[in-house]
């Protein structure tokens, strides 16, 4: 957020729309209304005294109301832009009372009440809607009665009220009392997946089951004596990387109780105003009254109030839920019907976000397409430097993280602390140092003070050190004098129970955080050349969308394949849900394209190997070596292959998914199977997935795909039955599709995994499945004919072995390759240079893996787009006089960045490779002379961390 | 009436959620000028509101 704030390419309106759009792709002109905001953001500090001082407090939306806020205001602490403004609907000054109390007080006099409204005209090659949802509003199904009985919430409530810097502070009291809760209850698919007069949406909203258990878990952290949180569901959705893992996991907390059962009425004591919650439980059949303390609604997503209007502008379609109506031609979810006109995140229908991340990307490589020859000239920042002669000026900077650390540590006493050790010559503290107003008062006081090391004692480096760092190098400080210290993951969080001992381990950190800053040494980032050029492994639907993507923005693109034609598993299927296409038309409309283009495909080919590093990638294949800059890896998966389980093997007609979608394949109309039309057939689910002795994840991509094969079979007059553990429909129409199967009579039902199905038969043929019905506890037996079994997805056994080899990309414990983060950088990895693409990340479906597709093409455009890439300075470099070259930092370098070579001086020494080197440092420690130094993690720098923490104080 | 100041074609962002604002990154990294859009009045969307996301627990701001 704070990047898209600072970033110098990208302008910013807020409190703006779009009026107006004309013209085509490649050529719009849009037409944007900025609405006065009545402060001026040049003058404007974000210092707050204007709302201090206003009389005018409403209910704060970013609250969810809960919570006041003033009629000046800024929406919450982190804003980006940081400049307050006036809600002139509740402002004062309009009345007769002409209040001017901000003004008034304003000693920038930042404010102009007669600030009027501006229409901005831009030129614009292409547009992308990112419009996202509205929350459903819970109010809506009277039956559950939110809004009338105070202690029930909506999901979005429970956020705020968990949030550090919410309403509460963090506090979690329920709303009647301010008390403690002890019992939660979560509702699941309040306004999803409704049927019956108080509706809602038909669609799953898709976040609501992993965003209740994620809330159990921080519950659990906010009240450690939690009696009991039970989580009311249909079918438990957790069908993301790791979403499965979590789950799981979530059920070794002895308070969570997962109850299978959609209330049917929520009552409110009169009296003590608990909650009473009336359900069937859907695995005994026993209906239940459940006392709590206060229930949260698990509100969905509705399509955004704004969609009719903003269709009209840009000329688009939408869906019957009034979401936008996505282009399904290209098997993309984020093409529109008009050209030139993208869609990712939840504008189109619902996504978590992970993937709304992943359709920003790749939104981006679409839009890419369209300005990619008018791409800006970049001036580099000519930042002076500031004078760092003289000894070591640290200031200490410490964040409250609203409660998250000043809830537990004595800020005060460390601030004090802080002003006692050596070298400090300023420290002061701050509600939420992320924010714009932190960071201006960081690089204020480095001027203030003639700071020239500063140190931060806040939350993890991981994800805010780029922020704190860039700030500094902003006003010339170098950011390698930069030193933050974790005080919220490793004190307060984790010591939360125990506020004086994590005081004190605060401080220990602190003070090894201010002796080591005190030996940090300015650093600077090489540019090195790059080859312009890119090589996707893998020709399945995601390999060729991003080299389709990228040849049309103008690179040069390799794609390889290792079987002889391209396609990957596109070739092996029928029709796609949800708009039916087919498969290998999909395909074929791919391949033409390709063979249209510049690109470089290469078919039956194998990698051999890759050297080299970001820029400079040599790819040494069966079919040639070539260099490139940059690495595409869409190597797919594998579908797992039944061992024996439920028959496969002994019976002739128990077969996988696949193989009943190649007999689909082949019969045109009319289904039949070995000359004959079968009368009834049995899925299975879930196999070989959710299995913690085989595979622990959710495959996500095998209840659609049973729907689409039981909805086609029951169409032709079979009989099905699926027998599932959670019907899990992800993806656009998923639900819709499985609510049609229901209507045609296609029968779900549920087994658990401590009572799998039996499959029996005789004589090499299966007969009959039986199954333990679990309302009704009586084994049902079904009389069939095949049994087909939804077989999970597996890391590609082979090829993904290899390229973790020859890439040096880890792998999570399901086997498939680990992207950068979960969430935030689904399709980068940790090597620089090289994305992932579709299931080789984990299992997908074509839809998403098409999105991820062209996000990595967008990712490897911002590095290909310029000839040249910073390296980062943070390596290990070797004093060649010292080494005696005796090899050992070669032989243990996971990355094959040192090599032995010739010195000037004429004598053999050991090199490291810059652009090579991660700077982990196992070459530094092992060095048997010491000739190897990692920068930015020295042994000065190091044993005086050592020493700070083992000096005695009085 | 319309600003004066003179501005590069670019790509139109609409939406400055987690969406809008990865399209405007990757898009800017890749040195094309994007305008973002927004109509409240500041970023982040909604996932600005969440307190922290699962599995990493990290902060949603």
């Amino acid at each position: 957020m704070m990047d898209a704030g600072r970033h110098p390419n990208i302008e910013v309106f807020t409190n703006s729309e779009l009026v107006k759009l004309t013209g085509h792709a490649g050529n719009f002109r849009a037409i944007v209304l900025k609405r006065p905001r009545y402060v001026d953001p040049e003058l404007c500090t974000g210092c707050g005294i204007c709302s201090d001082n206003c009389p005018v407090a409403v209910p704060n939306e970013f609250e969810v109301g809960m919570g006041a806020r003033k009629a000046i205001y800024s929406p919450f602490a982190q804003a980006v832009p940081n400049t307050y403004i006036i809600d002139r609907e509740n402002c004062l000054n309009d009345d007769f009372l002409a209040c001017t109390h901000c003004r008034d007080v304003c000693d920038r006099n930042a404010i102009n009440y007669d600030e009027i409204e501006e229409k901005v005209e831009l030129e614009v090659g292409s547009v992308i809607v990112a419009t996202g949802f509205d929350v459903y509003d819970a109010t809506a199904i009277a039956s559950y009665g939110y809004a009338r009985h105070e202690n029930v919430l909506t999901n979005m409530e429970l956020e705020r009220v968990l949030n550090a810097s919410g309403p509460t502070q963090g506090h979690l009291v329920r709303p009647s009392d301010r008390k403690s809760p002890r019992k939660i209850a979560f509702i699941q698919c309040v306004g999803s997946r409704g049927e019956g007069k108080e509706a809602g949406c038909q669609y799953c909203s898709r976040f609501c089951c992993m965003n209740a258990i994620k809330d159990c878990v921080l519950v659990k952290q906010h009240v450690a004596d939690i009696e009991e949180l039970i989580i009311f569901y249909i079918d438990m959705r957790a069908s993301g990387k790791g979403f499965e893992e979590f789950y799981q996991r979530s059920k070794e907390l002895p308070e969570l109780r997962y109850v299978r059962g959609r209330p049917s009425k929520i009552i409110e004591d009169p009296e003590s105003k608990d909650i009473i919650v009336c359900v069937e439980d859907g695995e005994t059949g026993e209906i239940q009254r459940i006392r709590v303390d206060m229930a949260v609604l698990s509100a969905g997503a509705t399509a955004a109030e704004t969609n009719e209007k903003m269709a009209d502008i840009l000329g688009l379609q939408l869906d019957e839920n009034r979401f936008f109506e996505v282009d399904t031609k290209y098997g993309s979810p984020l093409h529109t019907g008009r050209e030139g006109i993208f869609i990712c995140g939840c504008a189109a229908g619902v996504n978590d976000i992970s993937d709304s991340v992943a359709q920003g990307s790749g939104a981006a490589a679409e839009a890419e397409k369209f300005v990619a020859k008018v791409r800006l000239e970049e001036k580099p920042r000519e930042i002076p430097e500031l004078d760092l002669s003289g000894p070591p000026r640290v200031g200490v900077f410490l964040c409250h993280c609203g409660i998250n650390i000043a809830g537990v540590l004595d800020i005060n006493a460390l601030e004090e602390y802080a002003r006692t050790i050596p070298d400090v010559v300023h420290a002061e503290d701050n509600l939420f140092l992320c924010s714009d107003e932190g960071q201006k008062i960081i690089q204020e006081k480095i001027a203030e003070h003639k700071l020239n090391r500063v140190v931060v004692a806040a939350c993890t480096p991981r994800t805010h050190e780029p922020i704190f760092r860039e700030s500094c190098e902003l006003v010339g400080l170098n950011p390698y004098l930069f030193e933050m210290v974790n005080v919220r993951d490793q004190c307060s969080w984790v010591h939360s129970g125990v506020p004086d001992v994590a005081t004190l381990k605060a401080k220990d950190l602190l003070k090894m955080g201010v002796a080591r800053a005190r030996h940090l040494q300015p650093l600077y980032r090489k540019s090195i050349p790059i080859n312009q050029s890119v090589l996707v492994i893998g020709g399945g639907v995601a390999g060729m969308r991003a080299a389709l993507d990228l040849d049309a923005q103008g690179f040069k693109v390799f794609l390889t394949e290792k079987e002889n034609r391209l396609g990957g598993r596109l070739n092996n299927l029928t029709k796609i849900y949800p708009a039916n296409l087919s498969a290998v038309e999909l395909a074929r409309a791919m391949v033409e394209k390709l063979n249209a283009s510049r690109v470089e495909v290469m078919a039956s080919t194998k990698i051999n190997s890759i050297t080299g590093f970001v820029g400079n990638f040599e790819v040494a294949t069966t079919n040639g070596n070539f260099q490139v800059g940059t690495i595409v890896v869409a190597t797919g998966a594998d579908i797992y292959k039944p061992d024996k389980e439920f028959g496969y093997g002994q019976f002739a007609n128990v077969i996988t998914n696949q193989e009943l979608e190649n007999i689909l394949h082949d019969t045109k109309g009319k289904i039949e199977i070995r000359g004959a039309m079968p009368k009834t057939m049995a899925f299975i689910q879930c196999v070989g997935s959710r299995d913690p002795e085989k595979n622990a994840y959710c495959a996500r991509y095998c209840c659609p795909t049973t729907i689409k094969q039981a909805i086609r079979l029951r169409e032709s007059g079979v009989n099905v039955v699926v027998l599932h553990r959670d019907m899990r429909t992800v993806g656009a129409k998923a639900e819709e599709h499985y609510r049609r199967a229901r209507s045609l009579g296609v029968k779900f039902i549920r087994y658990t995994p401590e009572r799998l199905p039996e499959v029996n038969g005789r004589d090499g043929r299966a007969e009959r499945v039986e199954i333990l019905e679990l309302a009704l506890n009586r084994v049902l037996e079904v009389d069939i004919d095949y049994v087909v079994l939804a077989c999970g997805m597996v890391p590609a056994k082979e090829s993904t072995s290899k390229l973790q080899e020859i890439l040096k990309i880890p792998r999570g414990t399901d086997g498939f390759f680990m992207e950068r983060h979960a969430k935030l950088g689904p399709v980068e990895t940790t090597t620089e240079g090289v994305f992932l693409a579709g299931c080789v990340g984990g299992p997908r479906d074509i839809s998403d893996s098409i999105a991820q597709g062209s996000a990595a093409a967008a990712k490897v455009a911002q590095f290909i787009s310029r000839d040249t890439v910073s390296l980062e300075p943070t390596t290990c470099v070797v004093q060649p006089v010292i080494c005696r070259a005796c090899g050992k930092c070669v032989e243990i370098c996971e990355y094959h960045a040192p090599s032995l070579v010739v010195t000037d001086s004429g004598y053999q020494a050991a090199e490291i490779n810059q652009a090579l080197c991660k700077g982990c440092g196992t070459c530094a420690s092992w060095c048997p002379t010491g000739a190897i130094t990692s920068l930015h993690f020295t042994d000065d720098q190091i044993n005086s961390m050592m020493d700070a923490l083992l000096t005695v104080e009085d | 009436m319309a600003e004066q100041k003179k501005r590069e074609k670019g790509v139109l962002v609409i939406g400055g959620g987690i969406a809008g604002i990865q399209s405007a990154l990757d898009l800017a990294s890749s040195r094309v000028k994007v305008y973002l859009v927004e109509k409240s009045p500041s970023l982040g969307g909604r996932m600005a509101q969440l307190d922290k996301t699962f599995p990493t627990m990290d902060c949603s701001i």
